[in-house]
C-alpha cells in the first residue's frame, strides 16, 4: 500500500470521507445491499471538490462495488442459466464461487478501510484516480 | 530480551514446534486413510490418528500460549517472572505428560487405557478433543494453576497494562473452563451441553482474548505504534468477541435436544462472531500502516498481518457460512465443519503462536531483534506455503462438503454416507495434495530455524514518516 504523495498530505476531512466511502462499500457487500451503494453514489455527487485522498477511495469504493455486481450477482446467474439449478456440480460451483468471491471483495474492502483510517491511497487493484 | 527470565519461554517454543510437526504427520496420515482405508491398520486406525492429531493440536498451542506468556508478561509487567524455576518444572511436567498420554493412545487400546488409567474412578474419556486419561486432566490442571501462580504473581507485583490484564484473563479463562472436562453427567444432552463449556467457550471465547494480547504485543513492537492507541483496539475486540461468543455458543445447541430457542440465540449472536475478526484485520493492517519504524524481523509481521487475515477468513467467514440454524440444519457434521476447523485453529490460533515465536525466537537465540536475511526469507516461504496450502485444504474440504450434503441430505433419494464419501474422493486426494504442500512449508519453517545462523542480522530499524 503506498504512502500519499508528501505534498498532498489528507487533511481530516478527506480522511473522514475516504473511511465513509469504504465504509458504505463494505456495508454494501455485508449489511445493506442496493442501499449502501445509493449512499456511496449520493457521496460521490460532488467528488471534483473533495480533498485528493477522498476522491481516490470514493473512486476505488466505486469501481470495486461495480466488480462486485459483475463478479456476484452476474457470474453466479450465468452459471444458474448455462448448468442449471438441479445439477449438484451447479451447486458447488456456485457457492464455493460466492463465497470464495464475496470473502476476496471483503478482504480487499478491509484493507482499504485500514488505508483510509491510515491516510494512505487504497491498495490494489483499485488504487482510484486523483485529479485537480 | 529485556528480562533474563524470558528465555524459559524458549523450551517451551521449541515442544510446540516439534507437537506441531507430530501434529501434522498424523493429518497426513488420516489424509491417506480417507483414500486407502486400511492404510497402518491395525497399528493406527482411523479413530487413534484423529484423537491424536487433535489433541496434539490443543497441546502444542497450550505450549505456545505458555511460551508467549512467559516471554511477553516480564516486558509487560517490567519486572523479572516469579518463578522461573517452576516455569521449567512445570514444561517438563507438562511434556512428560503429553508425551506419556500419546504414547498410551497409540501403544493401548483406548478401553485399556481408560481401564489402565483409573477412569472407572472419575469417568471423564471417551468425549471428543477430551479424550485424555482423567489422570492427564488432573496433571493439565496442576500445570494451568502452577503456571497462572507464576505469571499472575508476576503482573499483580508489577506494572499492569491491558495486554498484560487480557492475557491473564483469557488465561484464567482457559484454566476455569477447562474443570468443564471433569463434569461427565450420565444424560448425553447435559454432557454434551456442558462439553462445549469447554470445546467452544475456549476457542470461541477466552483463547481470543490471548490471540488479541499476543497479536497486540507483537505490533506494539514491530510498529512503534503509541500503546494508547493500540490498546483501545483491544477492548473493542475483546469485548466483541465475549460479547457475541458466549451466547454464540448456542449454535451447538441446535439439535443435541436443547429448547428450541437456542435456534434463534445461537444463530444471531454467532451472526456477529466474524465483527471481532473484521476489526481484528483492520486494526492489524492499520496499525502497520500507521508504523513509526521499520522493524528488521519482516517475517514477524507478516505472520501477525497474516494471522488477522486467515482468522477473519477461517473462523470468521467460515464459520458464519454454516452457523444459521437452518443452513446447519444440513451442514452439521460433514466435510464443511472440517473446513471451517482446519482454517479458523491455522488462522487464529496456529499463527499467532507462529507470530510470537517468530518475533521472540530471534531474541531468545542471542540475536538483538531480528534473524539473517536469508533466514527471514525462508521463514516467508514457509509462510506462504503454509498459508496459501492451507486455503486450498479449505476449499477443497468446502467442495466436498457441498457435494457431501447435496448427495447425503438433501438429493430426493439420499445416499448412504459410505457411498457419497467414495463419489467425493476427487477432493480427498486435492486435500492430500495441498497437506503435502502444507509439510514441505512446514519443513522450510524448521529449517528456516538453522539456515543464516552465521550471517549477519537483517538491518536495524530505522525511522520512517508519519502520515497524517
Amino acid at each position: 500500500m503506498s504512502r500519499f504523495p508528501a505534498e498532498r498530505r489528507p487533511d481530516a476531512d478527506g480522511r473522514r470521507l475516504a473511511v465513509r466511502a469504504q465504509a458504505l462499500y463494505l456495508a454494501n457487500l455485508l449489511i445493506l445491499p442496493g442501499l449502501a451503494f445509493a449512499a456511496l453514489l449520493w457521496l460521490r455527487r460532488r467528488r471534483a471538490g473533495v480533498p485528493l485522498l477522498a476522491q481516490a477511495h470514493l473512486d476505488a469504493a466505486l469501481h470495486a462495488s461495480l466488480w462486485a455486481l459483475a463478479l456476484l450477482p452476474g457470474v453466479a446467474g450465468l452459471l444458474v442459466l448455462v448448468a442449471g439449478l438441479r445439477a449438484p456440480a451447479t451447486w458447488m460451483t456456485l457457492i464455493l464461487w460466492v463465497v470464495s468471491m464475496h470473502t476476496a471483495l471483503v478482504l480487499w474492502g478491509l484493507l482499504a478501510l485500514a488505508a483510509a483510517l491510515a491516510g494512505r491511497l487504497p491498495p490494489p487493484p483499485w488504487r482510484g484516480r486523483i485529479s485537480g | 530480551m529485556q528480562y533474563l527470565s524470558q528465555k524459559v519461554a524458549k523450551p517451551y517454543f521449541v515442544a510446540a514446534i516439534g507437537l506441531f510437526a507430530g501434529q501434522i504427520l498424523f493429518g497426513l496420515i488420516m489424509g491417506i486413510q480417507y483414500l486407502v482405508g486400511d492404510f497402518l491398520f491395525p497399528a493406527i486406525p482411523f479413530n487413534v490418528a484423529r484423537m491424536v492429531h487433535t489433541n496434539l493440536l490443543i497441546v502444542w498451542l497450550l505450549f505456545g500460549f505458555m511460551g508467549a506468556s512467559y516471554y511477553l508478561v516480564p516486558e509487560e509487567a517490567e519486572r523479572e517472572l516469579e518463578s522461573p524455576l517452576l516455569a521449567k518444572i512445570l514444561f517438563w511436567v507438562f511434556l512428560i505428560a503429553g508425551a506419556l498420554t500419546v504414547v498410551g493412545y497409540l501403544a493401548v487400546p483406548y478401553a485399556s487405557l481408560a481401564k489402565l488409567t483409573g477412569n472407572d474412578v472419575l469417568p471423564t474419556m471417551g468425549r471428543e478433543f477430551l479424550e485424555q486419561p482423567t489422570i492427564t486432566k488432573v496433571g493439565i490442571v496442576v500445570v494451568a494453576l502452577g503456571f497462572l501462580y507464576n505469571v499472575g504473581l508476576t503482573i499483580l507485583k508489577g506494572r499492569k497494562t491491558v495486554i498484560n490484564l487480557v492475557l491473564l484473563t483469557g488465561l484464567a479463562g482457559l484454566a476455569v473452563l477447562f474443570l468443564f472436562s471433569f463434569y461427565n453427567p450420565d444424560n448425553l444432552v447435559l454432557d454434551k451441553f456442558y462439553w462445549w463449556w469447554v470445546v467452544h467457550l475456549w476457542v470461541e471465547g477466552v483463547w481470543e482474548l490471548i490471540l488479541g494480547s499476543i497479536l497486540a504485543f507483537v505490533l506494539i513492537k514491530v510498529t512503534g505504534v503509541d500503546r494508547e492507541i493500540i490498546e483501545k483496539w483491544l477492548y473493542v475486540i475483546i469485548a466483541m468477541a465475549l460479547i457475541t461468543g458466549i451466547i454464540g455458543t448456542g449454535h451447538h445447541y441446535f439439535w443435541i435436544g436443547t429448547p428450541e430457542y437456542w435456534q434463534w440465540l445461537g444463530s444471531v449472536f454467532s451472526a456477529m462472531e466474524p465483527l471481532p475478526f473484521f476489526a481484528m484485520t483492520v486494526f492489524a493492517f492499520n496499525m502497520v500502516n500507521r508504523r513509526r519504524r521499520e522493524h528488521p524481523n519482516q517475517a514477524a509481521t507478516l505472520w501477525a498481518l497474516g494471522t488477522s487475515v486467515m482468522a477473519f477468513l477461517g473462523a470468521g467467514v467460515w464459520g458464519f457460512l454454516h452457523t444459521l440454524a437452518p443452513v446447519n440444519y444440513y451442514t452439521h457434521g460433514t466435510q464443511i465443519t472440517a473446513a471451517h476447523g482446519h482454517m479458523a485453529f491455522y488462522g487464529a490460533y496456529v499463527m499467532i503462536v507462529l507470530t510470537i515465536i517468530s518475533y521472540a525466537m530471534p531474541m531468545l537465540r542471542g540475536q538483538t531483534a531480528a534473524n539473517s536475511r536469508r533466514s527471514q526469507v525462508l521463514e516467508m516461504w514457509s509462510f506462504w506455503l503454509m498459508t496459501v496450502s492451507m486455503v486450498f485444504i479449505t476449499l477443497f474440504l468446502t467442495g466436498a462438503g457441498i457435494l457431501q450434503v447435496y448427495l447425503q441430505r438433501y438429493s430426493a433419494q439420499p445416499l448412504p454416507f459410505m457411498v457419497v464419501q467414495e463419489q467425493i474422493s476427487l477432493f480427498y486426494w486435492l486435500r492430500l495434495i495441498a497437506g503435502l504442500v502444507f509439510t514441505i512449508g512446514l519443513g522450510a519453517y524448521i529449517a528456516s530455524f538453522f539456515v543464516g545462523r552465521t550471517e549477519p542480522e537483517a538491518v536495524a530499524m530505522k525511522s520512517v514518516p508519519v502520515t497524517a
